[in-house]
């Protein structure tokens, strides 16, 4: 290639480029965009959150400080003005150790799992991560993937959750699945099918469940209906809300007590349906106490 | 150790292995690849055999194995030959990397002396997709589609074939499922892919990747050879990072594409380049998260990776 050809291309790459730089727009750090919206009391937390940096800053599931600080941002608006989130017994989340928080699944959209995360993000006793389960076409969502693992959420495979556990992290789950998220109105605060997998994964890992009830998920977003035969990134239904928005109702989360399960079985009984069935049932009731009784504190839907 | 084979020795890794086991002294060193001698000269240590074998013959497999191996009273045979060449496929191919390693590992099992037989397995053998763990276990599902290129499934029925050796045999087996090897000549696909100017990678989709440098493959195997026990390990690498920064650290442009459009360029660009990245080989593996969990190599190998790569790689 001839130096004059050499330099006329180097030309074009740098007009194209603008530099050394990428081809497209580098997108903002996290912590930067952060640092605009969040508080610096709620920022100073996620520098206290422990995270297994494989050397580059993230862990093996693709989480970072700076996606973490960007969930705070992203969350910031929907947690503190749109939904006005209050905290209810956030003190049982325990400080150490493996943790399965269990809550009741609604509203269309999963802004609960977002909302639940924020919070204890932003208020948990000590800086814990909740590493949000979420379900596999979410994986094959652009954009949405690299978002929600940057700040901490998982596919819903097993070996994930034994992998967290192991390390004694906060997993969030929703037994219900999108049987859940996806039930008509006429069923809202009714929980769903109970399914048992977080159950077993507490008593092998000797883990404390936390149960956890969202009041007003549920008239956030009503359905009109659903299509079913639409099955965008393989999303079990594509469904059709009543608003083009999330409804500004007043959210709140009520954490119940925990349910020390190493205290009461060993790891063994995860091998004995029994013991699962049942401590699934303690949970499924737990969840269902808490939903009462966060109704009947709640004044309004928007209050 | 009273000896070692390797096969693909003329590889930067099967040469820096050589290297490696000279000087340790750890016995012979029988190195075998198809280049000439004097080629081979040029890139194997001093002070190591040389044997020019076309493994895709059985006549010429047997006749190393009980040629000079059995001379040289070989107790180890480290296999890491493969094609490097992915657009490669077809019969010859599938002979190099599946019915080679069965011939190998039968007659190994033949000769008195071998007693460890370390074959090289890859990341890529792993069912990567959003319903399957984002850390492999060494009993994570293998992609076992028959949708899946060749380069996969190849590596897929000699993994399953070493394996399956595991117990039968008087050999012990030990498979080394190796995370992306970051080094040229070497059948990386990593490298192919971060040698590019610019790289396209799947829009919206940012998956972490585990990079393996050549001074940790040559750790890992070497303990594998030296410990001589038998098993399935995941050889990790001490990068484990998002395909992004894998990008920008090698000092390459990462262009966003739509996915689709990503099998169609890089099928063109390998047509009219000598690059070749398949996307259609790595499709999952720049979707999805696609890292190995090396505890067990830790515990029974006591290989733990500590050489992280230069960045940017020389000639990436």
């Amino acid at each position: 290639m001839t130096d004059a050809r050499a330099s006329l291309l180097s030309r074009v790459r740098r007009r194209l480029t603008g530099g050394a730089g990428p081809w497209l727009p580098k997108l903002p750090d996290g912590r930067a965009v952060a640092r605009w919206v969040v508080p610096v009391d709620e920022l100073a937390r996620v520098d206290a959150m422990p995270l297994r940096d494989l050397g580059h800053g993230y862990d093996a599931y693709g989480m970072s400080r700076g996606g973490l600080a960007f969930g705070l941002a992203l969350s910031h608006v929907l947690y503190h003005h749109w939904f006005r989130v209050s905290s209810h017994g956030i003190g049982h989340l325990p400080t150490t150790g493996p943790v399965v928080v269990v809550a009741n699944h609604s509203g269309t959209l999963p802004l609960d799992g977002l909302m639940i995360c924020a919070d204890i993000l932003r208020r948990s006793p000590v800086p814990r991560v909740p590493r949000a389960v979420v379900d596999y076409f979410v994986g094959r969502m652009p954009v949405v993937n690299t978002v929600f693992t940057r700040a901490g959420a998982i596919g819903g495979s097993r070996a994930n959750f034994h992998d967290l556990l192991d390390h004694g992290e906060v997993i969030v789950v929703f037994p219900e699945g999108t049987a859940g998220i996806g039930k008509g109105w006429d069923k809202r605060y009714e929980l769903q099918r109970w399914t048992h997998g977080h159950a077993e994964l507490a008593l092998r890992h000797g883990a404390t469940i936390v149960p956890l009830a969202v009041i007003g998920a549920e008239e956030q977003l009503p359905q009109l209906g659903r299509l079913a035969w639409l099955h965008a990134f393989g999303a079990p239904f594509l469904p059709i809300p009543a608003s083009p928005l999330p409804l500004p109702v007043h959210l709140h989360l009520w954490y119940g007590p925990p349910i020390r399960v190493a205290e009461r079985w060993s790891p063994d009984d995860a091998h004995d349906p029994e013991v699962v069935a049942q401590v699934a049932a303690q949970s499924r009731a737990a969840v269902h106490q808490l939903i009462h009784q966060g109704l009947r504190a709640r004044t309004g839907v928007f209050a | 150790m009273s000896g070692v084979l390797i096969s693909g020795a003329t590889t930067p890794l099967g040469a820096a292995l050589a290297a490696d086991l000279r000087a340790h002294d750890d016995g012979p060193v029988l190195c075998v690849g198809v280049e000439a001698d004097e080629l081979a000269a040029d890139v194997l240590p001093a002070g190591v055999d040389y044997q020019r074998v076309d493994l895709t013959r059985p006549r010429h497999v047997r006749s190393l194995l009980f040629g000079p191996v059995r001379r040289l009273g070989v107790s180890a045979v480290v296999h890491l030959a493969a094609h490097r060449d992915a657009r490669r496929e077809g019969g010859r191919v599938h002979r190099l990397h599946v019915d080679a390693t069965r011939l190998m590992l039968r007659l190994a099992d033949d000769l008195p002396s071998v007693r460890t037989f370390v074959h090289r397995s890859s990341v890529l053998v792993y069912k990567n997709r959003t319903d399957q763990a984002d850390v492999f276990r060494e009993d994570a599902p293998l992609e076992l589609s028959p949708r899946a290129p060749q380069w996969v499934r190849d590596r897929v029925e000699a993994d399953v074939t070493a394996c399956a050796h595991m117990g039968t045999g008087r050999v012990r087996v030990a498979v080394l499922r190796c995370a992306e090897l970051l080094a040229p000549d070497v059948g990386s696909q990593l490298w192919d892919y971060l040698s590019g100017r610019v790289c396209l990678r799947p829009a919206g989709f940012d998956p972490m990747i585990e990079v393996l440098s050549v001074a940790d493959a040559v750790a890992a195997l070497r303990a594998a050879v030296t410990h001589g026990a038998g098993g399935v390990f995941n050889i990790g690498g001490a990068d484990v990072l998002p395909l992004s920064s894998a990008i920008r650290l090698s000092g390459r442009d990462a262009l966003p594409v739509p996915g689709p459009l990503l099998g169609p360029l890089y099928r063109l660009r390998a047509a009219v380049s000598d690059r070749s990245f398949r996307y259609d080989v790595n499709r999952h593996l720049l979707h999805f998260n696609g890292v190995l969990d090396g505890r067990r190599a830790a515990e029974v190998l006591g290989y733990r990776p500590t050489h992280p790569v230069t960045w940017p790689a020389p000639g990436a």
